[in-house]
């Protein structure tokens, strides 16, 4: 494994906040790591809890910013949104859905039980051909730009554990229960094949 | 390996040749594509060979994709080449190397007669990444093989050794199940996955994923094959079937194989749902018996992926058999009904959902043998599940819980919602079947084993959790099971035809083909732990036993896990021990057995060791629970002490804690008990008990001293101790001779200079454990004097002090102690003055005493304080002949030698003894020779005397100057004596009348002194003493006058008061009337002042003395004062 930098996928929900933070770090600490969303679509707090703004997976980062901009600029700036596209679109032009991505990783990290189940669910229904296994990590973090922060260090301390591991799939489940027992957060993990 | 090298350098020279030919025939164009493209990958493949891994990479892979997609007629060529890097140093290169010979031969099946033996090395690479890899592909090429070979009607016998090949890396493969590399064996659960797929014939009703169409199965494969059976490769795909489910329900699987052989089972049930049945039987086993081994959250993690697993099963339409059971499962793992419902597809015409007949879709026959065992003993308990019966069963199980509950209980658990109903009982006795059957037992047993001896080759085993087969092979034991055996041992013989890899001329060449039968040997598969694993392991295994304790106590094994613990603890030192004593001291009360057990293990390993073993695990088992045990509260019940006496060696840190816990007031009496029997049931340290106890003599504080003292004191009764003791003492005494005290007087807390000055405290300490022993043994006194003289000032002061009891102790009768009286060494008198005074202090002084004092006296040091303390003891004489010299000490001294001689000092009988009265007391005073002593010190002795009013009572001064009237010469101090005794009782005035002519009669003038007196006297007792005056011859009565010219009138008028008769009878009348006061009176003013100054001395000095002594005395002290001072305007009267 060490020889080539983990491939690592972080997925979210909307690909916006916590995946998008964990990829921040991710890339800059040298891994080759994309970033996905496993919902229908993008949603972005709106005025109101029940009023979302909700975009498609095509849609820009930048799109998404300028239209927020127009909609209501305080309010989006007041509550960051604004700055975590700005953030965003300076990593990647736009969101991306995990079920749509064919590339194969090492290792996919997700963020909330429900985009575990997701992610999943999609790796399990996709023709196997490879049999290349692919692990799949849970870390639950909440939603929000502090616990994003937070998890997306976690993350990335858990990639950094498990690339400098000789074997990384013998020394997997002891590094996870170690990693359970520091952060004292369970880890859902599992592996699936290409 | 030469030949190898020369055969590649041939095929080049070949692939030259054909350049020409090409040259000539080809095209100009082709010509020139084809050149280009072999230059550079010649030119790339020598690049590759020079430069570092990760660009080599890069290099390797334009190599692949020109000679395998630009123009795959350059293969051949270079394929030397390529696999020669399969011996590169970087993995990366090596596993590259595989994916090389997977893209070749999917190209070019041809290449696998001559790549699949690298393959085979590279599967045995040392790097399980690169084994990863090499099964991955092998999973690939296996399909690609099969096909290939299927394909040719005629088997050459280079494919038929390549076949034998690829099932022995199959087989080589399947075996990695067992390794113990987690990742390997998922890999390996993957290629038993696709295998089974391959060996099992795909049916109409098959879910085959579109990539996987063209795949081969079993069903494509012809039955008249020449070399390859259909039979044997069922069976083949039968035994991988029956391996996997075995892998599963293995108790101690990793959480990540679990969940890829959940996943391929999943898949084998959609691809092949003639396995539907075992598929989920299994799920159903696994999920009555998550593995204990699991985490917690490892144990969601499966239970979510049994949930998709599950849920996919369901979505086949097969499923429908077993849409009761999953749906149970379901439910059991937290799905809704109704969500169920959802993914349960639609009933088609079959809507006989009760009776699972099976419908008329090609079931595999096996689907109903193989449900007979769990169905049947299900079907038998069913009607035991009485409500009765089943309380019972969960009361018997109580005995059986577990103490924690374990995590895949906790996470599986959920409320039985429908308890009792039908279909709950079902499920229960479903479940109970489950778990009988994997037990095997049940109703069908018997049945079972039957039917399963007789088509034992044919049907997917009713019992999957039979015993694993093992059949022999030669020596090496296969682990692979069943009818594979009997092939593989015909096909022995036929090994040799297998394919040689491609060996590299750098490769060594590889160890006979025989050799590549993989020999099961326990040192491959086993690795040693390392040692963090091994301690962690052996601790937890420790903790494990530690805490078992009323289980085990339970069952009466308790010796037992004692015996264990102490043995396995002393065995592997480090923490345990720790452990181990702190779990012994939370309650030490019931885990002494334990404590006992360890100590003595400790020391039988000291002693094995002898003589070059170390007692600091047994010093440090002993001391942590004896400190431990000081630490804790009081208790009452002794284990301190027992734990003392029972251990087999006391150290010194083990002393430390048993001084330590001395010094505890509370428990003081306790700590000192312990070491006293210490000190008497271990003989051969004794002495070392004994020290602590002995150091404890002079502790700070008082009542552990007391303590130590009256044990000291006991053992001091035990010969064998004396010495040890008296030694201690005596040298513990011998500091005192040192100008400083030493600093060992000091504890170690205080932080004391060691220059600093003797004190009493410390002079105390010094003699603590001394004094006790004195009223012991006295002859210990001796040594007090030695050290005495040669202490210093301060020191001897604090001695004289302190030793009062003892010598009180040690009584006047005391031979040593006389002796000493006797001996007096020089420089002790005060110490022996010490002792005389406190043994007569209270009682009178024995003869012996006093005739060693005597001797003293005499003989050697005259000193008259020696004989204060006895002076009662003393004969009248010797008295008095010491009198004048007690009488000059210090005024102190003499009132004690007065006090004693006057028995004011001793409360009763003293007085009797008192060799002197009182009477002739005064009297001797009065006698004291004037050379002898100055008669201020005799003056202030009767001055004492007059202080004891008690004593010198009216009658007794009578009779005193009755007997000094008797004294010839008259004493100087008798007038004074006379009008003291008549200032004290006036009363005496007739006595003294008396007195006074009877010492005119002893012609009184002719002592100056006591004339003066005289005359005195009679001047304060006029008109009293006007009728002695009268008797006075003339001349001495005109000296009165002379005297006290005052004295005159009134006696006239007393005179002229007389009747004729008297006056004719008083010669003295004319003198009285014709003595002219004015020619005499500068006479007489000269010679008063003469006799009176030496009177007047003695009287000023007086004032000193005791207040009412005092007050009497300063009458006498002011008279002739008053005289003096009146005299002057009597006179002046007179003269007129």
């Amino acid at each position: 494994m060490p020889s080539h930098p983990l491939r690592v996928a972080v997925v979210c929900s909307s690909n916006q906040n916590r995946s998008m933070e964990a990829h921040n770090i991710l890339s800059k600490r040298g891994f080759d790591v994309r970033s996905f969303g496993t919902g229908s679509h993008v949603k972005l707090p709106g005025p109101a809890p029940d009023k979302p703004n909700v975009y498609d997976f095509k849609t820009t980062y930048e799109q998404m910013y300028n239209d927020l901009v127009r909609k209501d600029k305080e309010l989006y700036t007041q509550n960051g949104i604004l700055h975590m596209l700005d953030r965003n679109k300076r990593i990647k032009s736009r969101p991306e859905r995990f079920q749509s991505c064919k590339e194969q990783f090492d290792l996919v990290i997700t963020c909330e039980e429900r985009v575990y189940d997701q992610v999943l669910e999609d790796l399990s229904s996709r023709e196997q051909e490879t049999f290349t296994p692919v692990h799949v990590i849970n870390v639950d973090i909440q939603d929000n730009h502090e616990e994003a922060t937070l998890g997306a260090f976690l993350i990335c301390e858990l990639c950094q554990c498990i690339q400098h591991t000789d074997d990384m799939e013998n020394e997997m489940d002891e590094l996870l229960q170690e990693f359970e027992d520091k952060s004292n957060r369970p880890f859902l993990h599992t592996v699936c094949f290409y | 390996m030469t030949s190898n090298n020369g055969e590649s350098v041939g095929a080049r020279t070949c692939v030259a040749s054909q350049f020409f030919k090409d040259d000539k025939i080809g095209t100009h164009f082709s010509y020139n594509m084809f050149s280009v493209l072999t230059h550079q990958v010649v030119d790339l493949l020598n690049q590759a060979a020079l430069i570092a891994t990760d660009s080599k990479l890069t290099v390797l892979k334009q190599v692949q994709e020109l000679i395998i997609n630009k123009d795959p007629s350059l293969l051949d060529n270079f394929l030397d080449e390529i696999i020669a890097f399969q011996t590169d140093k970087s993995m990366e290169v090596r596993k590259f190397v595989i994916g090389f010979i997977e893209e070749a031969c999917k190209r070019d099946n041809e290449l696998l007669l001559r790549l699949i033996a690298n393959l085979n090395m590279l599967l045995k690479d040392e790097s399980v990444n690169v084994v990863k890899k090499a099964i991955l592909t092998f999973t690939q090429l296996y399909k690609v093989a099969l096909q290939w070979f299927v394909r040719s009607k005629v088997m050459s016998e280079m494919q038929e050794a390549c076949w034998d090949m690829v099932t022995q890396m199959k087989e080589d493969i399947l075996a990695m199940l067992d390794i113990d590399n987690d990742g390997v064996r998922t890999h390996a659960i993957k290629f038993t996955e696709s295998l089974i797929i391959t060996l099992s014939p795909r049916t109409s009703d098959s879910d085959t994923p579109k990539r996987q169409e063209g795949d081969i199965s079993l069903d494509k494969i012809p039955k008249d094959h020449p070399y390859i059976r259909y039979d044997t490769l069922c069976e083949e795909g039968k035994s991988a079937l029956e391996q996997l489910l075995k892998f599963m329900v293995h108790p101690a699987i990793s959480s990540i194989n679990l969940t890829t052989a959940l996943g391929s089972l999943a898949t084998l049930a959609r691809q092949r749902p003639m396995f539907m049945s075992e598929v989920v039987q299994a799920y159903e086993t696994l999920h009555a018996n998550l593995p204990p081994t699991l985490a917690k959250s490892q144990v969601s993690s499966v239970r979510k992926n049994l949930k998709l697993h599950l849920l996919a099963v369901l979505k086949h339409p097969c499923s429908l058999e077993f849409q009761g059971q999953i749906s149970t499962l379901l439910l059991d793992l937290g799905m809704s009904q109704n969500e169920i419902a959802r993914n349960t597809p639609p009933i088609n015409d079959d809507d006989d959902k009760e009776e699972p007949v099976a419908p008329s879709v090609s079931k595999p026959s096996s689907v109903p043998a193989a449900q007979s065992a769990i169905d049947l003993t299900a079907e038998f308990l069913r009607p035991l599940l009485s409500p009765e019966n089943v309380a019972n069963l969960v009361l018997i199980s109580m005995v059986y819980l577990p103490d924690v509950m374990p995590a895949s209980f906790q996470a599986t658990y959920t409320p039985v919602e429908s308890a009792g109903t039908d279909a709950q009982i079902k499920h229960l006795a479903r479940l109970m079947a489950t778990q009988m059957t994997a037990a095997e037992i049940g109703p069908d047993e018997e049945a079972g084993k039957d039917e399963a001896l007789d088509d034992s080759l044919g049907e997917t085993s009713k019992d999957l959790l039979i015993k694993r087969k093992v059949p022999v092979v030669g020596q090496a034991i296969s682990v692979v099971g069943g009818g594979y055996t009997e092939k593989s041992q015909l096909e022995t013989p036929q090994v040799k035809r297998l394919p040689e890899p491609i060996l590299p001329s750098t490769q060594i060449k590889m160890p006979g083909a025989s050799g590549k039968r993989k020999v099961f040997r326990l040192a491959d598969v086993v690795q040693p732990f390392t040692d963090a694993q091994l301690e962690k392991m052996t601790n937890t295994a420790v903790k494990r036993i530690l805490h078992s304790e009323k289980a085990i106590a339970q069952s009466g094994m308790s010796h037992v896990r004692v015996k264990l613990l102490s043995r396995l603890v002393c065995q592997f030192e480090g923490i345990m021990m720790d452990d181990v004593l702190e779990f012994i001291l939370e309650d030490i009360r019931t885990r002494i057995d334990l404590a006992f057990s360890l100590l003595y293990q400790e020391y039988n390993t000291y002693l094995s060791q002898q003589p070059a073993g170390l007692l600091d695990a047994y010093d440090h088992c002993l001391f942590t629970l004896l400190a431990g045990l000081q630490e804790k509260p009081e208790q009452r019940d002794g284990l301190f002490t027992k734990l003392v006496l029972e251990a087999p060696l006391i150290t010194e840190s083990a002393l430390d804690v048993i001084r330590r816990y001395c010094e505890d007031e509370s428990r003081v009496y306790l700590g000192m008990t312990t070491l006293k029997e210490l000190i008497i049931k271990r003989p051969s340290r004794q002495f070392q008990y004994l020290h602590v106890l002995l150091d404890l003599s002079s502790h700070e504080k008082e009542k552990v001293r007391s303590n130590a003292l009256s044990f000291i004191k006991r053992m001091y009764e035990k010969d064998q101790l004396r010495d040890y003791i008296e030694k201690f003492a005596l040298n513990y005494m011998q500091l005192l001779v040192h100008p400083n005290p030493p600093s060992l007087l000091f504890s170690a807390d205080k932080d004391t200079e060691v220059a600093s000055p003797w004190t009493e405290e410390t002079v105390r300490q010094c003699l603590y454990l001394y004094l006790s022993l004195l009223p012991l043994n006295h002859r210990l006194v001796h040594e007090l004097a030695s050290v005495y003289t040669e202490a210093i000032a301060d020191i001897k002061r604090s001695v004289l002090r302190v030793i009062e009891q003892p010598i009180r102790g040690m009584g006047m009768n005391s031979p040593d102690l006389l002796l000493l009286v006797e001996n007096c060494p020089k420089g002790a008198e005060t110490l022996v003055t010490r002792c005389l005074h406190i043994l007569t202090d209270k009682v009178p002084p024995s003869p012996e005493l006093v005739e060693r004092v005597r001797d003293l006296y005499h003989k050697r040091v005259p000193d008259v304080r020696f004989l204060i303390p006895v002076i009662n003891g003393l004969e009248k004489k010797e008295v008095i002949q010491a009198l004048p010299k007690l009488i000059k000490l210090n005024p102190v001294v003499v009132k004690e030698v007065f006090n004693r001689l006057l028995g004011t000092q001793h409360s009763e009988g003293s007085s009797s003894m008192s060799p002197l009265t009182p009477g002739e007391l005064l009297v001797a005073l009065h006698n004291v020779d004037s050379t002898k002593c100055d008669m201020k010190s005799i003056i202030k002795a009767t001055n004492l005397c007059f202080g004891e009013r008690n004593v010198y009572t009216s009658e007794v001064l009578a009779v005193v100057m009755q007997q000094l009237m008797e004294h010839s010469p008259l004493p100087i101090l008798l007038m004074r004596t006379v009008i003291q005794s008549l200032t004290m009782y006036p009363r005496l005035g007739g006595f003294v009348m008396n007195i006074l002519s009877r010492l005119i009669v002893k012609q009184v003038w002719k002592y100056p002194k006591v004339w003066e007196g005289f005359v005195k006297c009679c001047q304060r007792t006029k008109p009293q003493s006007y009728s002695v005056l009268l008797q006075l011859p003339p001349a001495q009565l005109t000296s009165v006058f002379e005297r006290c010219p005052e004295m005159r009138e009134p006696l006239l008028q007393h005179v002229h008061s007389f009747t004729p008769h008297q006056v004719a009878h008083n010669l003295f009348y004319e003198l009285a009337c014709n003595s002219g006061p004015l020619v005499e009176e500068n006479s007489t003013q000269d010679s008063e002042e003469k006799m009176e100054e030496p009177v007047e001395e003695p009287m000023e000095e007086t004032s000193t003395e005791p207040a009412d002594v005092t007050d009497q005395l300063k009458d006498s002290i002011a008279e002739p004062e008053t005289d003096r001072t009146t005299e002057p305007e009597t006179g002046a009267g007179d003269a007129e």
